[in-house]
């Protein structure tokens, strides 16, 4: 093909774009305690009988439909299936909510009907400031449901919510980044939650900080 | 396992900040192991993806559309892909992508009535045409129903792509595949992850390259 000019796709743009992808990551591991804090808490939950359930708009609406097939069906042959389901794949209750009370209500309608208080709930927003996800999150805290949050661009308003028990900010703003950053971060999670449920001695009332 | 986690198997009694601290070690190695696998795909793909994305804005820029696929978490990649295009945001240039595990009413009428090798290349029988592009995401490399839609794809004239992980397993056989990107891994997760940066960079030269077509 001919049309493009191929300056504009160097090979220096792609070793660049890629190389952008590395500051989040150490950012990541430098949360690596709230990463393990928020494996154990799961792990409680899980142990305990609760569910996973997870919500995002937008690209975090896919990620959230991610997360759930990963904890119902381990890629890792031989890993437990753990209950959990996203919020963002019954297109009928979205519209239908959004059209009805507005798009800030399609997580916590959902989750005051669906889940229980001995539930998790895991929002997931790139900007940190999505209305939905931080009500859904809301709603859940105050139902004692178990809050997990994985939000970019600073955090924004769901990163600094004292609903939320266990957040992973990341400082990027490029919504492609900090998805690719939520993406790492939830197969640890699921990956991590793992060491804990396999030694249920860890998960017992005396050691539950 | 045992070698990972030797905690789980000493027979002691559970020691909570020794497993916190096995769990703070394993999330800093594996943060570590997803940047050192980007690092590689930027050296060894760097040519291609560019080629790739040039190639995809001569296709939009003809009127083709973005067909997007794959299964379980890939199938949520491929609605990322898609998505991403489609809605990319304020000040982006919007093009037409979709994702063949979109919808529910055709994906089990096909596993009900065919099978599910079937329920992408009959979605590209059906709608593809010659100047859309073909997408199929796979870790493995391996699904018998990305094959089929990417064989069915290229019959029709699109182009087509793979992105695949491990050796890119039979997807690096297929004589009808365009392209074809592999994230060199052996676990399924840093594959997923490197694969997200494949495609968020495909997009962005892809707008870049076409700002440059007038």
């Amino acid at each position: 093909m001919s049309a493009a000019p191929s300056a504009a796709v160097g090979d220096n743009e792609v070793a660049r774009l890629f190389e952008r992808r590395a500051a989040s990551l150490d950012e990541f591991a430098g949360h690596a305690g709230t990463v393990a804090a928020a494996c154990h808490a799961m792990a409680v939950r899980f142990h305990q009988g609760g569910k996973l359930v997870v919500f995002g708009t937008g690209a975090s609406s896919t990620d959230a439909l991610h997360v759930a097939v990963e904890f119902v069906h381990p890629v890792i042959v031989g890993k437990r299936a753990l209950p959990a389901i996203s919020l963002t794949a019954d297109a009928a209750t979205v519209t239908g909510i959004a059209e009805r009370e507005g798009m800030g209500a399609i997580f916590a309608h959902q989750i005051r009907h669906l889940a229980a208080p001995a539930d998790i709930a895991l929002g997931l927003s790139a900007d940190g400031n999505s209305e939905s996800v931080l009500n859904g999150l809301l709603t859940a805290h105050g139902m004692g449901m178990l809050t997990i949050a994985l939000a970019g661009a600073g955090g924004g308003v769901i990163g600094a919510s004292p609903a939320v028990d266990h957040v992973l900010v990341t400082t990027e703003s490029d919504p492609r980044v900090v998805k690719e950053a939520h993406v790492t971060a939830y197969h640890v999670l699921w990956e991590l939650v793992h060491v804990f449920f396999e030694q249920p001695g860890v998960l017992g009332p005396a050691v539950v900080s | 396992m045992e070698s990972l986690y030797p905690f789980l198997y000493s027979g002691s009694t559970p020691d909570l900040d020794a497993v916190l601290a096995e769990v703070r070690a394993s999330t800093v190695a594996k943060a570590r192991e997803i940047t050192e696998l980007r690092q590689l795909i930027a050296a060894q793909d760097a040519t291609r993806l560019a080629a790739c994305a040039t190639e995809m804005a001569a296709r939009f820029s003809g009127g083709g559309r973005l067909l997007a696929f794959g299964n379980g978490g890939s199938a949520t990649d491929a609605q990322q892909l898609a998505t991403l295009f489609l809605d990319p945001g304020p000040g982006e240039r919007a093009l037409p992508a979709y994702c063949l595990a979109n919808d529910t009413a055709v994906v089990t009428a096909l596993c009900n009535d065919v099978g599910v090798e079937v329920v992408f290349a009959r979605q590209i029988a059906a709608f593809g045409q010659p100047r859309d592009i073909a997408i199929g995401l796979s870790t493995s490399g391996n699904s018998e129903n990305l094959l089929r839609a990417l064989d069915e794809a290229a019959r029709h004239g699109l182009l087509t792509v793979g992105i695949a992980g491990y050796d890119g397993g039979k997807m690096a056989e297929l004589d009808s595949l365009d392209y074809l990107f592999v994230a060199p891994s052996s676990s399924v997760h840093r594959i997923q992850e490197a694969q997200t940066t494949v495609y968020h960079t495909l997009w962005q030269l892809t707008v870049a390259s076409l700002a440059g077509i007038r």
